[in-house]
This record gives structure tokens, C-alpha cells and sequence, in this order.
């Protein structure tokens, strides 16, 4: 009996919620963090009264900074992070390419390209409809992306391949009008380094309605999605319908990257990056750590605004570029230590 | 029992498998030789539930195909092997379709545990799979199909990447599995071990089944070696058993 107990014990289960915890925490504070640093410093005690509604909060402008530029941004930058950082792991699994990210079926080069058309062909504000092009943009290639591979997902690499052609067929359209028309370069450039300036409570709003439906859509399947590690008779003699699950676990990654980028631009290297990272630190490459991507992909991102906004304060870094520079060497050692580590 | 009736498969224009009839009987080791290319491995899709066909093949008089209502195992002949997952974990997969996905019990752990014991396994839990070798891989699978307590289980030439007393532990896990009252269908290379190991030999070539029956009438039949294009010898041993050994081509 006492042998059998001790066997039992070596059979760990498969996710420890110690470790989700501990991400969720960690979002916590850098959320805190990141309300509270700026060129107008915020006090943690008014921060809490003013959000808690109790008598001795902000008021004036510094309620306006916390309320309506802070807070916002910092939900965006979770939100976004998540995203991400979730859609980056699903299509790893997916299609069993540790290389993929959010923007492999053409939704990055389709929503630039949307993004690029509102830009060049309209004239004033165009920050408030850049959103919907994108989100259009993005969504229509990767339905090309689909459509062109045909037998869906008799051969995941084929729809992979598929989204590289149709991502470079929209790149070279979108070079193309912005030559046409050069006036349109800078905000364009601008937009591809990835922004979170324009967040307010609006684009938090309705992108926080697409993003949550589609993380709890992953996060309901994350489970199964292990076994689509496995050949698609395998997983099937384990209860799955693989090509069922691809469909449901790429449309959702697919409608929350879509999302991501419509708000913020195209934000590199967090889809790689932090599903890396997690696995790297925990060992672990079961898709049941989805939901622990997601709070690790949020705090990335809010931490990486906060470096954007504060290094060279009171001028603004593009996100795209720290979430890049940070996350680039940070992978590299993490891959390194992956590769001579007990792993 | 599995029924199958008329069945038939094509790929992209090719015909795989055609005119099968016959049954599986339950509780049985069946075993499918023949030369490559014959349709065995496509036989066993076909039983698994994946391979679309035409005819019919049905367990209790429903159709098995898409049928995800069975428990079925699946021992593939190559896996894809997943990275940085552990054997433990692996083998845990198998528990899906009883527990649920993620909802592995304290006594499934405890079951898991004691497959590993049986499998020789125990001591490599913590190992990363695509860390093991060509024979622990294999093992790993055969404890996954274990941990799974189907009613069904196929098997694509289990013993393939096994040297000689290794296949003969993983065949004897099977045959211990078949005791308890499990279905076995698998192809082997090894004319000899599926005279040994199985009760029923189905005779397959260019996707047709040449003979069906047991054991011990299929492997001195004129049919298996018209199936290899009569290129093998079949000995008998002193013991009884038959041994069967390719030809030399004498020229």
C-alpha cells in the first residue's frame, strides 16, 4: 500500500494552479504599477479610493489622467497581451510549429493593409474607422487563407503556406499604395510599430467583447488541444474530432488577434515570446498553461506600455519596438537555457 | 463483433481496399499480414473510425465511421511525438475519453502508475518523450493504449521498432490485455509472432483478403504464400511451431 502511494505521488498531475496564481498576481501588481508612474505620479492609496469610489480619491486632472488615459490603456495593453500571447500558443499547437505566431495566416499583412486604404484614402480624422479597416482587413486574409488552401485542414501546412502566400500578396499591395501615395507613410509606419496611444474606453469596450469570447472559447478547449499534438487517428482514438477542434481553436485565435491589431497595430514578439517563456520556465507544454499564457501575455504587454511611456518620458517609445528589444535577447536566453537545461 | 460487409476504399482515385466482407470476433487477436501495400494499415483506419469507405463495417449495428462513441485505441506505427511533453503526461492522454479531458482522478494516477510498472516504464515518468528510445517510445504507446481500457484495440506493426525480447515483452502486455476480454486487430510483418500471438490471421494483398481463419490453418495455406508471390518457406518446428522465413531468390 505504502509503495503504491509512493508511485502515485511521482505521477504529478498535469497543471499546477501555484503557477496561475503566481501570473495572476504578477498582472496584478504591474497593472498597479503601470496607473501609477507617469509624468503625473498617482499615490496607490488614491489610485484604490478613487476606483473603489470612497471619499479622499483623485480629483481634477488627476482624476482625468488615472480614468480616462491610464486605466484604459493599461486594460488595452492587458487585453492585446493576452491576445496574443494566447492566439501565438493555440496556433503553436495547431499547427505543431513551435515557430508560428498570431500573424502567420495573413491577418498582420491584411489588417496593415486595411489599415493602409483607411490611411490613403481618407482625409482627416481617420484614427476613429482605422479600427473596423483593419479588423476587416485582417479577418478577409485569413478567410483567403483558408479558402486557397481548399481541403481546410486535411494538411495543416498547407493552410499555413497558404497564409504566407496570401500575407505577402497583401504586404506588396500595401507597399505599393503607400509609394502612391507617400504623404500616408509616416502614420502608416507608425501604426505597424504597434500603439496603445489611441486607447480610450470605447476601443476597450467593444474589444474587450471579441477578445473575452474568444479566451474563453480557448480556454474552454485548451484541454483537448493536446491532443491535437498527436496524429489527427491518435487524437481521434482519444475522443477528438481534430479537424473540428482545429477549426473552433484557429476561428478564436484568429478573431482575437483580428481584434488586438484593429486596437493597438501590429505589437511583434509576444505571441512568440511569452508562450516560450512559460513553457521555458515551467517545463511544461501542455495546453492546459493557456489560461496562465494569457495573465503572463497581459502583464507582458502592461509592463512593456509602462516601459514605452516612462524611458524617455515625456516622449513616447512605439510598444512594438521595447516588446522587440526586451523580448528578443530575454527568448533567446530562454531557448538556450531550454536546449542545455534538464528539459 | 465487428461486421464488415462490401467495404471498400479509395484514395484520390486509387483503390485501396475492395470487396471486403467478414467479421471480427470479439475477444479475439486478429492479426493482418501481407506484403506492403496490400491496405492493412488502411484496414485499420477504416476500423479505427477514420478513414472514410464505402460498404459498411459495423460494431453492434452502428457504423464505426466518425463514431466517437467507442473506445478504441490507437498504437500507429509512427507517432508524432510531441515535444516537451512527459511520459507521464503522454500517458495520461489515454485517460480522455474515461475522465474526461483534464480531469484525470487520484485513480487514474494510481492506474497510470501501475501501467508504467507493467510496461517497464516506471523511473522514465519524468522523462520527456521525444527524449526515449525507438523501444521505450513504443512502450509508451502501448501504456497509453493501456491507460485507455478500451474495448478495441488496433495496432499498426506494433513490434517493428523493437529488438527480439522487447517484442516479445509488448506482445505478451497484449496478450494479457486480450485475457481480460479486449478486442485485438493488428497488422505484423512477423509471420511467425502473429502465428504465435494471435487467434485469427486475416491474408491480405492489393487490398483484397485472400484467406481468413485461424492461426493454425491460415499459416500452411496456399493463399499466404500466393500473398507473397510465393517467395516464403513454412517450417514446423519440433515443437509444433511453424516458423516462416523468406525465400532466397535462387537463380
Amino acid at each position: 500500500m505504502k509503495k503504491n502511494q509512493r508511485q502515485v505521488s511521482e505521477i504529478a498531475p498535469i497543471w499546477n494552479w501555484k503557477i496561475t496564481s503566481l501570473c495572476a498576481a504578477f498582472l496584478l501588481v504591474i497593472g498597479i504599477a503601470a496607473i501609477s508612474f507617469g509624468p503625473i505620479q498617482l499615490s496607490f492609496g488614491s489610485i484604490i479610493k478613487t476606483l473603489v469610489g470612497v471619499k479622499g480619491g483623485l480629483s481634477g486632472q488627476d482624476r482625468t489622467v488615472l480614468i480616462d488615459l491610464r486605466l484604459p490603456r493599461a486594460l488595452l495593453a492587458a487585453l492585446v497581451g493576452a491576445a496574443l500571447a494566447t492566439s501565438g500558443a493555440v496556433y503553436q499547437s495547431v499547427f505543431r510549429n513551435p515557430l508560428a505566431d498570431p500573424y502567420l495566416l495573413g491577418a498582420a499583412s491584411g489588417a496593415g493593409l486595411g489599415a493602409t486604404i483607411a490611411i490613403t484614402n481618407s482625409h482627416g480624422n481617420v484614427y476613429s474607422l482605422l479600427p473596423i479597416f483593419s479588423f476587416i482587413g485582417g479577418t478577409l486574409a485569413v478567410l483567403t487563407s483558408f479558402f486557397i488552401s481548399g481541403k481546410f485542414f486535411a494538411e495543416p501546412q498547407s493552410l499555413l503556406l497558404s497564409g504566407i502566400a496570401v500575407g505577402s500578396f497583401a504586404t506588396a499591395v500595401q507597399t505599393y499604395l503607400q509609394q502612391r501615395h507617400s504623404a500616408s507613410l509616416r502614420p502608416v509606419y507608425s501604426w505597424i510599430l504597434g500603439e496603445l496611444t489611441s486607447a480610450n474606453w470605447q476601443v476597450v469596450t467593444w474589444s474587450s467583447f471579441y477578445i473575452l469570447a474568444a479566451l474563453v472559447v480557448l480556454i474552454s478547449v485548451s484541454k483537448q488541444l493536446d491532443g491535437l499534438m498527436l496524429s489527427d487517428e491518435e487524437s481521434f482514438s482519444l475522443g477528438i474530432n481534430p479537424n473540428r477542434l482545429r477549426i473552433i481553436a484557429v476561428a478564436a485565435a484568429t478573431l482575437a488577434t483580428a481584434t488586438a491589431v484593429s486596437a493597438s497595430g501590429l505589437i511583434g514578439f509576444v505571441g512568440i515570446v511569452v508562450p516560450h517563456l512559460v513553457r521555458g520556465v515551467t517545463h511544461r507544454v501542455t495546453n492546459r498553461n493557456l489560461l496562465t499564457i494569457a495573465l503572463a501575455g497581459a502583464a507582458f504587454l502592461v509592463l512593456a506600455d509602462l516601459g514605452a511611456r516612462t524611458l524617455l518620458s515625456p516622449a513616447e517609445l512605439p510598444i512594438g519596438v521595447i516588446t522587440a528589444f526586451v523580448g528578443a535577447p530575454f527568448f533567446l536566453v530562454v531557448l538556450r537555457r531550454r536546449r542545455t537545461g534538464s528539459a | 463483433m465487428i461486421t464488415v460487409t462490401d467495404l471498400s476504399v479509395s484514395l484520390s482515385g486509387r483503390q485501396i481496399l475492395s470487396d471486403i466482407s467478414l467479421t471480427i470476433q470479439e475477444g479475439k487477436w486478429s492479426c493482418l499480414v501481407g506484403p506492403n501495400g496490400a491496405g492493412k494499415t488502411t484496414f485499420l483506419k477504416v476500423l479505427l473510425g477514420t478513414a472514410s469507405y464505402s460498404g459498411s463495417v459495423t460494431v453492434n449495428g452502428s457504423e464505426v465511421f466518425r463514431n466517437l462513441k467507442r473506445n478504441v485505441a490507437f498504437v500507429p506505427q509512427q507517432p508524432q511525438i510531441p515535444q516537451g511533453m512527459t511520459v507521464a503526461e503522454y500517458v495520461m492522454l489515454g485517460r480522455a475519453k474515461k475522465d474526461g479531458w483534464g480531469n484525470e482522478s487520484i485513480q487514474s494516477r494510481t492506474f497510470i502508475a501501475d501501467i508504467l510498472a507493467k510496461t517497464n516504464l516506471y523511473g522514465l515518468q519524468k522523462q520527456m518523450v521525444s527524449h526515449l528510445s525507438g523501444g521505450e517510445m513504443q512502450r509508451t504507446l502501448i501504456a497509453r493504449a493501456l491507460a485507455q481500457e478500451p474495448e478495441l484495440i488496433l495496432l499498426d506493426e506494433p513490434t517493428s521498432a523493437l529488438d527480439l525480447h522487447h517484442q516479445i515483452d509488448v506482445l505478451n502486455n497484449l496478450q494479457i490485455l486480450q485475457q481480460t476480454g479486449v478486442t485485438i486487430v493488428s497488422t505484423m510483418h512477423d509471420i511467425t509472432l502473429a502465428a504465435m500471438y494471435a487467434d485469427r490471421i486475416i491474408v491480405m494483398q492489393n487490398g483484397r483478403v485472400l484467406a481468413e481463419g485461424s492461426s493454425s490453418e491460415i499459416i500452411h495455406s496456399a493463399e499466404l504464400r500466393t500473398a507473397f508471390d510465393d517467395r516464403i518457406n513454412v517450417f514446423t518446428l519440433d515443437s509444433g511451431r511453424p516458423v516462416v522465413i523468406a525465400k532466397k531468390d535462387e537463380h
